[in-house]
């Protein structure tokens, strides 16, 4: 049976499966032998995994850590939001892994009834918001932060029709999909978080995008980041935040920046991105890098601990799995990432999708208003 | 061996890196100091991080308790915080600079550094120094070239020093090299 037809096949089986972006297509993982939902008291016993030698392909737990367990984990106590009762992490242990090309061949021609979308502030109330986090900075309190708006409506989706054509369109270097029983995530994450083999670990921060046009090269894309300064300005806080995470499990003077300031294209997008890189202190354990690293900088703000403590005390719906991470531990220590973003969630029939653009000082409300709404366009454009 | 106070900032550890290349750190969270480690240290550190030197007590205690025993090294708010104790007033400034890189000069004869000389520097500060400001033991010693805002003090006598950039930065050039003179006098 070609490949093609065996994702096709454990598809409409029902059966939970997991598609994750690998350097040359997809990677499939399915037959899971153990599902772990994850809380505040067992997450520590979870992370406490002890390394072995030789391992199989499938010797990995794959899943995701949402918002609020990185919070807890680090000692940040959310207020009482409003909430879908979703777990807040779930990990699998796969059985069988199969690697896949980048064209997923799949249709489903049976057109669901989707609701228009719901956005869950409007505009006044993210331009009150806005001004109230402006001061915030103009005080000292954050230097960046961002503000997170989010659509819902009421569906029926077929995950992996949504996840093949959002890859013809984005194929996004950190895409993942997860289908099981009571819920389903279609991402396209272009943003690595962390990357670990061995004692070397990088990160690889996202802050600047530009829409691809017909006269935009990717030369003039550069030159477009360099000159403008805002860009450049919440580029460097992210890269100095990501040298001081990695610092906080590197050895001295290992933590590098590998590419500084470059740009990456994508098919409807240019990046700018920066990649730093350090070598783990000994004894490092896998808990650690966890907590050192997550949530990510780059869609928190900075500094990290009193901008998300800020954005905590604004945000009144629970964000789930959005700002989270993605990606898998393998039982050799080895590791890899996501920033869950540009993500749709459906859980009991709901999809939510969660934008979030950046207040500097020097930023506009309308402006990053209007930019919330494009970033989620791609994704609401699927329902149609 | 040096302590750093941490004020819950997310370039502290670049701090701690920078310092690690010349002498042992250990680094210690604001709300959880060792003050065993704290009393056996030749050199205190002020962090920088979120807010503003009225946020943080506990340093300015610990400021005034080693003043002239140890010598004391503030980072932005812990520039800050070092002026504040001193009876400065720190206030929110027209132009932000987060992430930002300026040219800064030094502009006092009395500067460890020559002057005249010019650093490519890394800022992340909302507030800065009001001036005028005097004090006898304290110089301005280096300012942006273009905004004339204070971004160094010395106080030679009692050793203790403070940068309003950011010397860890990515962003500065030499870096390292302004850390190693103020750790060498």
């Amino acid at each position: 049976m070609s490949k093609q037809n065996q994702l096709t096949e454990i598809h409409h089986s029902g059966e939970p499966y997991i598609i994750y972006k690998s350097k040359e297509g997809f990677d499939l993982y399915t037959n899971f032998s153990k599902k772990i939902i994850l809380n505040n008291k067992n997450i520590n016993n979870f992370l406490n995994i002890k390394y072995k030698r030789k391992i199989k392909n499938t010797d990995l737990f794959i899943g995701f850590f949402g918002y609020e367990l990185l919070n807890n984990l680090i000692n940040i106590k959310i207020p009482k939001q409003k909430n879908t009762i979703f777990p807040k992490g779930i990990f699998y242990k796969p059985e069988k892994k199969i690697r896949m090309c980048h064209n997923l061949r799949y249709r489903n021609k049976n057109i669901f009834k989707t609701n228009s979308f719901k956005i869950n502030i409007n505009k006044d109330t993210y331009t009150k918001i806005f001004n109230k986090f402006k001061k915030k900075i103009k005080s000292g309190e954050t230097y960046q932060i961002k503000i997170c708006t989010k659509y819902k409506t009421k569906s029926k989706i077929d995950p992996l029709d949504f996840f093949s054509r959002l890859s013809k369109t984005n194929l996004a270097p950190e895409a993942f999909m997860i289908r099981d029983y009571n819920y389903s995530i279609i991402s396209c994450s272009p943003e690595n978080l962390i990357t670990k083999k061995g004692l070397n670990i990088s990160t690889k921060p996202i802050a600047g995008t530009v829409k691809k046009t017909k006269n935009l090269s990717k030369s003039k894309a550069l030159n477009f980041f360099k000159k403008n300064l805002k860009e450049s300005k919440e580029h460097n806080m992210i890269v100095d935040m990501e040298r001081n995470d990695l610092s906080r499990i590197c050895k001295v003077g290992s933590v590098k920046i590998s590419k500084s300031k470059i740009v990456e294209e994508y098919k409807d997008l240019f990046h700018y991105v920066s990649l730093i890189s350090g070598k783990l202190k000994k004894n490092i354990k896998i808990i650690d890098i966890i907590k050192a690293m997550l949530p990510g900088g780059s869609v928190i703000g900075c500094p990290k601990i009193n901008t998300l403590k800020l954005l905590n005390k604004q945000e009144k719906e629970n964000r789930n799995i959005y700002t989270g991470s993605f990606g898998y531990i393998k039982f050799n220590g080895d590791m890899r990432f996501n920033i869950i973003i540009r993500s749709i969630l459906n859980f009991k029939d709901i999809s939510e999708i969660s934008v979030a653009s950046g207040v500097v000082v020097d930023s506009n409300a309308k402006h990053e208003f209007n930019e919330n709404y494009i970033k989620a366009k791609a994704l609401i454009d699927l329902f149609k | 061996m040096i302590y750093v106070i941490d004020h819950n900032d997310s370039f502290t550890h670049n701090v701690v890196h920078q310092f690690s290349l010349f002498d042992k750190v250990e680094c210690g969270n604001y709300n959880n100091l060792d003050i065993a480690k704290l009393e056996k240290s030749n050199v205190i550190v002020f962090s920088p991080g979120p807010g503003n030197p009225k946020d943080y007590p506990v340093t300015s205690k610990i400021y005034w308790k080693f003043k002239g025993k140890k010598k004391i090294i503030g980072i932005c708010l812990g520039f800050q915080q070092i002026l504040f104790c001193e009876g400065a007033k720190i206030i929110e400034q027209k132009n932000i600079y987060h992430g930002y890189q300026s040219n800064i000069q030094v502009i006092n004869k009395k500067s460890i550094f020559k002057k005249g000389k010019k650093f490519k520097v890394g800022r992340y500060h909302s507030l800065k120094l009001k001036e005028p400001f005097k004090n006898k033991d304290f110089e301005i010693t280096m300012r942006c070239l273009e905004t004339k805002v204070a971004m160094s003090f010395e106080n030679n006598k009692e050793k203790i020093y403070g940068y309003q950039f950011h010397p860890e930065s990515f962003l500065t050039i030499n870096g390292n090299f302004l850390i190693k003179k103020i750790l060498s006098t």
